[in-house]
């Protein structure tokens, strides 16, 4: 058995246990045998031992030590959450981590890279998986026949040139105190997976709802599948839809599961 | 000799207060407020006078705004116990078109359900009312006797409640007086869901997370149940995955967010938390010792 995905405590535990059987006199393959590590890898365990003692026989800890990675500071962060909390000044329909990573090098803040601003999104729980709808059109679940019933219609409708997936949530990071700690989020995912995300310090009201739509709208005949708010109480979105007969919101019924595919950039 | 367990301890209490109440009083009913307690107070009566029903009625003090589905619940759970179910609403209060949200909870309260109640107990001329209250829920049950004495004006006095030694119960009282009887007294929450659990008892699927339309009110999460609940302008409700630890009345109810939505998973929650199921009860804070003062007034 390969010993190459075993945890780093794991394989130092056994490296000690090579060492221990070598010192008893068992050869080096029947202590590969015995301990399921591979033949050079006891070699250089029982090498070690010779050379430095038992301290020498673990594995070191792989990877940069915790907490080195380069972070955020505090003047960026509050200025990713003040961006956050308003609408870009471009038509885009939310902040992705290309335009936070410019916005920071705009307000000369220090640059951050895409990348980084993803893991902070991670750290703050602001980065929700996209709803996974590839394979149910093929699924004889309840899930199924909802795809097959609202989505593929609307999909399929005249001339929709592009769907979004979206939801509102509410996100609680496991760091932050309570009372900070919980921010409503618009989230979208475009094509890719690419992820745009507005954040609210309390639940979105309907006219947040519509400039979302507005911006979505405005790039043509678009369908929305979106999960998590109760358009049906909200007069004031369903108002605006009637007239919207190039818009197709499609919410996501109650207590449905869409696996969520895992999260890409 | 075996040993019982404490649920069966306990159960076995609360059989004995059933029974004691059937054979001491002329008139009994049993209050079916729909929720868990009542679930399992149903339950033991039903396992107390088996093989047949329990001599006594189940009494509904409706106030039009319970959750749908325990009103569907309800005329279900009746029907399979073989009871009557008498089902009262205060008849001022649907001409007056009382409700929680143009005349507060206080109001509302005490006029669709201790007034609700009054009236019930005089009308069919009930001299003792079953309650699924439990001691562990607020204050003031704690200190209330499991056999609560009312005067003919239905009020109670706490200053004024008799020994309970032994488990002996005084039944005695004057004419007109009555007896609000607490079964489930010494039972705590976390009693009512080990004991659904390991007798299978049905209960309103409200008590289950599941995703549900939500508004936040003074920072409880209150339902959206019906076209009835009024939204503030441009709100939107939004779709939150949450379960009820208590049910009442649905406007002044507060759900939990929660992923419980087994049994199991609701007794490991039940084993952390650290509050009482009724701080999500929005009559419960109206004012200080408001439960007590609703008691005193009649409120079950």
């Amino acid at each position: 058995m390969s010993a190459k995905h075993l945890s780093p405590e794991t394989v130092s535990e056994r490296r000690l246990e090579a060492v221990r059987l070598r010192l008893d006199g068992v050869t080096v393959a029947e202590t590969a045998r015995r301990t399921g590590l591979s033949a050079p890898t006891v070699s250089a365990a029982w090498k070690a031992f010779r050379e430095g003692g038992w301290d020498a026989v673990p594995i070191r800890p792989r990877g940069r030590p915790a907490g080195q990675a380069h972070r955020l500071g505090e003047t960026q962060q509050r200025l990713l959450w003040q961006r956050l909390t308003h609408w870009p000044d471009t038509d885009e329909p939310g902040w992705s981590s290309r335009a936070l990573a410019q916005a920071l090098t705009d307000a000369e803040t220090g640059d951050a890279s895409p990348r980084a601003i993803e893991h902070w999104l991670v750290a703050q729980d602001l980065k929700p998986s996209p709803m996974a709808l590839d394979d149910l059109v093929r699924r004889r679940t309840r899930e199924g026949r909802w795809f097959r019933q609202q989505v593929q219609p609307a999909l399929e409708g005249q001339g929709v040139v592009a769907h979004w997936l979206g939801g509102v949530r509410v996100a609680q990071p496991a760091t932050s105190s309570e009372k900070d700690s919980r921010r409503y989020q618009l989230y979208l995912h475009g094509k890719r997976g690419a992820l745009y995300s507005r954040c609210f310090t309390a639940p979105p009201r309907a006219d947040d709802y519509l400039t979302l739509f507005e911006r979505l709208a405005s790039r043509g005949p678009m369908a929305l599948i979106f999960h998590g708010a109760y358009f049906r109480a909200s007069p004031e979105v369903q108002d605006w839809l009637v007239d919207r007969s190039d818009f197709s919101l499609i919410t996501v019924p109650p207590n449905i599961t869409l696996r969520a595919a895992s999260a890409r950039g | 000799m075996t040993t019982l367990t404490h649920l069966q301890r306990l159960e076995a209490e609360s059989i004995q207060i059933m029974r004691e109440v059937v054979a001491e009083t002329e008139n009994p009913v049993m209050l079916y407020s729909v929720g868990k307690d009542s679930a399992v107070m149903l339950h033991l009566a039903r396992k107390a006078f088996a093989p047949s029903p329990p001599p006594f009625p189940l009494l509904h003090v409706d106030t039009r705004w319970k959750f749908r589905a325990m009103y569907e619940f309800r005329d279900r759970m009746a029907e399979e116990a073989g009871m009557d179910l008498l089902v009262h609403i205060n008849p001022e209060g649907i001409e007056k078109d009382i409700n929680p949200f143009t005349h507060g909870s206080a109001i509302h309260t005490d006029v669709m359900k201790t007034e609700g109640l009054k009236q019930a107990m005089d009308k069919y001329g009930f001299d003792a009312a079953f309650g699924g209250a439990r001691r562990d829920e607020e204050k003031s049950r704690a200190k209330e006797r499991v056999f609560s004495f009312r005067t003919a004006q239905h009020r109670w006095d706490p200053k004024n409640q008799r020994p309970e030694l032994w488990k002996l119960y005084n039944t005695r009282k004057h004419h007109r007086e009555s007896i609000r009887v607490f079964p489930l007294s010494n039972w705590t929450e976390l009693d009512i869901w080990q004991y659904i659990y390991l007798q299978e008892i049905p209960i309103v699927p409200l008590y289950y997370s599941a995703e549900r339309p939500v508004v936040e009110r003074d920072g409880a999460l209150i339902m959206v149940d019906d076209e009835r609940m009024p939204l503030e302008p441009g709100e939107v409700p939004m779709m939150r995955k949450v379960r009820f630890r208590t049910l009442g009345c649905y406007p002044l109810t507060g759900a939990i967010e929660s992923e419980a939505d087994t049994l199991p998973d609701i007794i490991q929650e039940m084993l952390l938390t650290r509050t009482s199921e009724r701080q999500g009860r929005v009559i419960d804070h109206d004012s200080a010792a408001s439960m007590e003062k609703k008691k005193q007034e009649g409120y079950f």
